[in-house]
């Protein structure tokens, strides 16, 4: 292989063979939800997209660079896929709580749930509040009668607490940094003016040239 | 204490980070997966950053300004150790590289933030959280790979050998070290290497992979001084390419 890009040439032919038996169609990472605080400490946690990693940890890791490197953010969370138990999605001004019905009462360990509301298609869900319950079931019962507003929220998600891979306090100083960045933001390069010139420069020589481009045809 | 001393310990930590910042940088789209592309290019954008703020604060004690240090400068009045000067090679070998080197250059700043040199000690808080992130990332993936699966862990395993003897190079002693601790600018080189061989180890000993016998490890010297591999003259001839054909061209 011969690129233009001569870090392509430089890449090393691999030292480890490359298996015989073709990799599984499946064979890939799976997908983790992402959650982000910005960019004041109050407001809620909102989902933000998703991540592929092999694991929590590494999830986290990864989408602290994907998420929250351009804009202020004071935390992020993320969930295995899986683990997000959702609901049905409804339509115009319908209530998914509507649709969602009562269940008697269920025995068993009550656990801590995250609830998250979609209240727009077209918006991402945000946390709406932690509710006690048996269940992904039971907690989005609870959730009706805890946070149902009234407005329309069209879908929401559930998520057990304990399956979420938080900021740790001692890790919020991730987003202390270095804060002279301009030159990550295109508005930090004034190419506008300099092509505004450029242009101009190429109309002052071709105005001097004598002739027009009709009349080369 | 003199300015040679601080400028000599500015010099090699600007240098480490502008070319493994650019090293590492070489990975940008050809990452082992976009997430991770993003990550990896993110910090290398980070060490090009931090290389410029120690720069601009050699440029306050009188030399060139960050783009004339960093674009015009001779391999050999690079101060970088030649372990950030090496070409990529494989994805493990740059993991190992980034692991390595950043758990060394957060204890650096760490001891730096509290340097007698007041600007220094502020730029090292000021980067606190990028460090944090680096090894965050270096440490996750060398837990992970050093203890998934066998290949993962022999791959992980050979660069780490390999690396070793260059690392060791990144702890190469200042001729003005004694000056450096009295005046408590920088707390050296061995106090350094001691904390960083701690930190090592405690990431080491939580996968299945051997941190070799440091004695038994001949350290590659000479960077401090301007001695480098034959791989560091065409980086730098790279990535000053578009600088010299205009110098003077405002950005």
């Amino acid at each position: 292989m011969n690129s233009l890009d001569p870090r392509v040439n430089r890449l090393p032919s691999t030292r480890y063979p490359v298996p015989n038996e073709p990799t599984a169609p499946l064979d890939q990472f799976g997908t983790f939800e992402v959650f982000v605080v910005q960019p004041k400490e109050e407001k809620p946690f909102q989902h933000e997209g998703i991540v592929h990693a092999p694991n929590l940890e590494m999830a986290y890791v990864l989408a602290k660079e994907a998420f929250t490197r351009r804009f202020v953010c004071v935390s992020l969370y993320v969930v295995d896929t899986t683990n997000v138990a959702v609901s049905p999605m409804t339509e115009g001004d319908v209530s998914i709580y509507q649709q969602i019905e009562d269940r008697p009462g269920q025995a068993g360990e009550k656990l801590s749930y995250e609830i998250y509301h979609l209240t727009k298609r077209g918006k991402q869900h945000v946390h709406a509040g932690t509710v006690q319950a048996v269940n992904g079931p039971d907690a989005m019962v609870k959730a009706k009668h805890q946070f149902n507003s009234g407005k329309g929220i069209c879908s929401v998600w559930v998520i057990r607490t304990k399956d979420i891979r938080f900021t740790l306090p001692d890790e919020k100083d991730l987003w202390n940094t270095l804060p002279e960045k301009k030159f990550r933001d295109a508005s930090a390069y004034k190419g506008g003016d300099k092509l505004s010139m450029f242009l101009q420069s190429k109309q002052n020589t071709s105005d001097h040239s004598g002739h027009s481009d009709n009349a080369d045809q | 204490m003199n300015d040679i001393a601080l400028k000599e310990l500015l010099y090699k930590i600007a240098d480490d980070q502008l070319i493994l910042g650019h090293r590492n940088s070489e990975w940008t789209g050809m990452g082992p997966l976009l997430e991770e592309d993003i990550a990896f290019s993110s910090m290398a954008q980070d060490k090009v950053g931090q290389s410029l703020a120690i720069y601009t604060l050699l440029h306050s004690l009188g030399d060139g300004d960050p783009d004339t240090l960093a674009f015009t400068r001779g391999g050999n009045q690079f101060q970088n150790c030649v372990l950030v000067e090496l070409p990529n090679g494989e994805y493990d070998f740059s993991l190992v590289r980034h692991f390595l080197f950043d758990t060394a250059e957060a204890i650096r700043f760490d001891l730096l933030s509290n340097s007698s040199y007041e600007p220094l000690a502020q730029l090292a808080k000021k980067i606190r959280g990028e460090l944090r992130y680096h090894t965050l990332h270096a440490n996750t993936w060398i837990r992970q790979l050093g203890s998934s699966t066998e290949e993962s862990i022999a791959r992980i395993q050979a660069s780490l050998n390999f690396s070793l003897p260059f690392a060791m190079g990144i702890f190469e002693v200042s001729p003005h070290e004694n000056e450096l601790i009295e005046s408590g600018v920088f707390a050296g080189e061995k106090e350094l290497k001691q904390r960083w061989l701690a930190k090592v180890e405690e990431i080491i000993h939580q996968t299945d992979l051997r941190l070799p016998d440091l004695n038994a490890v001949e350290p590659v010297l000479g960077g401090r001084v301007g001695k480098h591999s034959e791989h560091l003259q065409p980086l730098l001839e790279e990535m000053s390419e578009v600088f010299r054909i205009d110098p003077t061209a405002e950005w």
